[in-house]
């Protein structure tokens, strides 16, 4: 992994690391990409893709609408509503 | 140098279910109080888990084949995180590694031709909710009545190369999704959206140039300005050196009619998209699959080559009835009342299409009692009902689909009048009332037998056979 990719993850997870930790965790990721790279070299040309871990599948629901919960009980938590919305802190693209 | 626009679209389109995609909350929000439907699933909140919409999966599955795509039989969700008020958990589920539908192929015909645009995939995705920005000065409002409503995205290849295919496409794809009964596709109701990637590049170049993203487009006008002014500012910053493209996203001002740049467009890997450890695999088994196929409408154009051969209806007709399933779906059952397709294909294009172009209604939204219609052109063709009189019943008719109607034109005295001694009274006193007309006719003027006509049919109320009138009101004259 080069610096600014590093740098772009730092920024990614709104992390703000000191100078040792920037350095260990570079090791770190240095020491994974080199498995990675063992990893590439295996030819898995001839087996079947895997698109999940687990050999099971979702169930499904079907689409009846029902609304068993009230706006007024799940905005308990919030830290302040008005007329119905939840509010945050003004986003300005 | 010559130069030639590529353009690849990505199109949301929201599909027509009841419930949303994880959870049973309505997906209809229209008209509704902020967050009435909402639950803790919906809102992300910490424990709650996502139970897949078996009806988002069929219509995922519908639009694919729609779109001639291979449908992937084990299709996987994923999360796609990003960090914004509008969406609560922070990540949208979302298909990345293995979506419902890829490689699929539609056709579109422009006045260059026909052409073939590549359909990448397709991934059924949840939308996120609404944010409201000008209720408070210090605070964004959060109505999440819309997160989890049900996507799907179609992603073109980048095939497209004007405006006018852009324009095709989109209704083509509109067309499609519609005869299947997936979504409603109206931009104007924000039930379809659209993302632009262009670039330029010299013609018969097989490199692309730096692409520029316009998001969230939501009219086809627009859509075409924002194709002209960006092609012209890509070609202008590679001739003259107006400016240095950079690969970003931008946002397109309808009313200034310009773009700008937004933020630098994130690369996938931003997104950390990874499996959806929630949602378990969908796997599409051969009697789901084939339900759909075989649920799978008649494609447009099949349709209206059955309407010129089998009905011998004219080309432009079968046209105009098949742009839209609503106005298929009436003249088929009208046509099976009525049993001429000719007056069927007659009343919906002439009357029909026009009060919904008066009253500004889409085709898709014909709300009529098409058995009812049916009715009302036998009346008129027997001659039992004036068709001037008829149209007023078929006017009122849009607003009541209760109406017979027979018993509604013996109630209105609609019912044309076998009473011929009272037509020729009536034509006799206009005869009377008018002998300039009169005199005009024998002197060879036939536009004026069309007046005396016309205030006979209005004394009558419209109540008469035409050809009735016409008959007794030329003997008249012939007499004199
Ligand atoms: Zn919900």
């Amino acid at each position: 992994m080069d610096k600014d990719t590093f740098r772009r993850l730092e920024l990614l997870n709104q992390l703000k690391l000191t100078e040792t930790e920037k350095a260990d965790a570079f090791a770190f990721f240095g020491s994974r990409e080199k498995e990675r790279l063992a990893l590439d070299k295996i030819d898995t040309s001839s087996v079947e893709r895997m698109v999940h871990v687990m050999p099971i599948m979702t169930v499904v629901r079907e689409d009846v609408a029902v609304q068993k919960f009230s706006r007024e009980a799940l905005q308990q938590g919030a830290p302040e509503t008005d007329e119905g919305y939840w509010c945050v802190p003004r986003v300005v693209e | 140098m010559k130069y030639e626009t590529v353009i690849g679209l990505e199109v949301h389109v929201e599909l027509a279910t009841e419930s949303k995609i994880f959870c049973s909350c309505s997906a209809h929000s229209y008209g509704s109080e902020p967050n009435e439907h909402v639950c803790p699933a919906c809102c992300g909140m910490p424990g709650m888990l996502p139970v897949v919409n078996k009806r988002v999966v069929d219509f995922g599955m519908k639009a694919g084949m729609m779109l001639n795509c291979h449908i992937n039989r084990v299709t996987t969700f994923d999360k796609k995180s990003y960090y914004y008020p509008d969406l609560p958990a922070a990540y949208q589920t979302t298909q990345w590694f293995a979506p419902v539908a890829v490689n699929g192929l539609v056709e579109i015909e422009t006045s260059k031709g026909k052409k073939n645009v590549r359909i990448k995939q397709i991934h059924m995705e949840e939308d996120a909710g609404k944010l409201v920005h000008d209720i408070r000065e210090d605070t964004t409002h959060v109505d999440f009545n819309r997160t989890s409503v049900p996507l799907i995205e179609i992603v073109s290849q980048p095939d497209l190369s004007s405006a006018e295919e852009v324009e095709v496409y989109l209704d083509r794809l509109k067309n499609l999704l519609r005869f299947a009964k997936v979504a409603e596709c109206e931009m104007a109701h924000g039930t379809m959206r659209c993302d632009v990637n262009l670039s330029v590049r010299p013609e018969g170049s097989d490199k692309y140039g730096v692409r520029t993203e316009m998001k969230n487009m939501n009219s086809i006008e627009a859509i075409k300005r924002a194709i002209e002014y960006e092609t012209a500012r890509h070609i202008d910053a590679i001739e003259n050196g107006t400016e240095v493209l950079v690969q970003e996203t931008r946002r397109w001002d309808d009313i200034k009619g310009k773009s700008y740049a937004m933020r630098t467009k994130e690369t996938a890997g931003d997104y950390r998209y990874f499996p959806d450890p929630n949602v378990m695999p969908v796997v599409i088994d051969d009697e789901w699959f084939d339900s759909i196929q075989d649920s799978l409408p008649e494609f447009p154009e099949v349709k209206r080559d059955r309407y010129i051969n089998e009905y011998g209806l004219s080309e432009y007709d079968a046209d105009q009835i098949t742009k839209s399933i609503a106005l298929c779906e009436c003249f088929e059952e009208a046509y099976s009342v009525c049993k001429s397709a000719k007056d069927a294909a007659n009343w919906i294009i002439s009357e029909i299409m026009s009060i919904l172009n008066k009253r500004m209604i889409t085709y898709d939204m014909l709300k009529i009692n098409a058995h009812a219609l049916g009715e009302l052109i036998l009346l008129v063709s027997d001659g039992k009902v004036g068709r001037a009189n008829a149209k007023k019943v078929l006017s009122d008719m849009f607003d009541d689909l209760t109406i017979d109607p027979l018993k509604y034109c013996e109630a209105n005295g609609y019912i044309v009048s076998n009473d011929t001694g009272l037509v020729e009274k009536v034509v006799a006193e206009a005869i009377a009332n008018d002998p300039k007309a009169v005199a005009d006719y024998k002197g060879g003027k036939e536009k004026a037998l069309m007046s005396i006509y016309g205030k006979c049919m209005k004394e009558l109320k419209g109540n008469c056979d035409p050809q009735m009138l016409r008959t007794i009101l030329i003997d008249a004259i012939n007499k004199i």
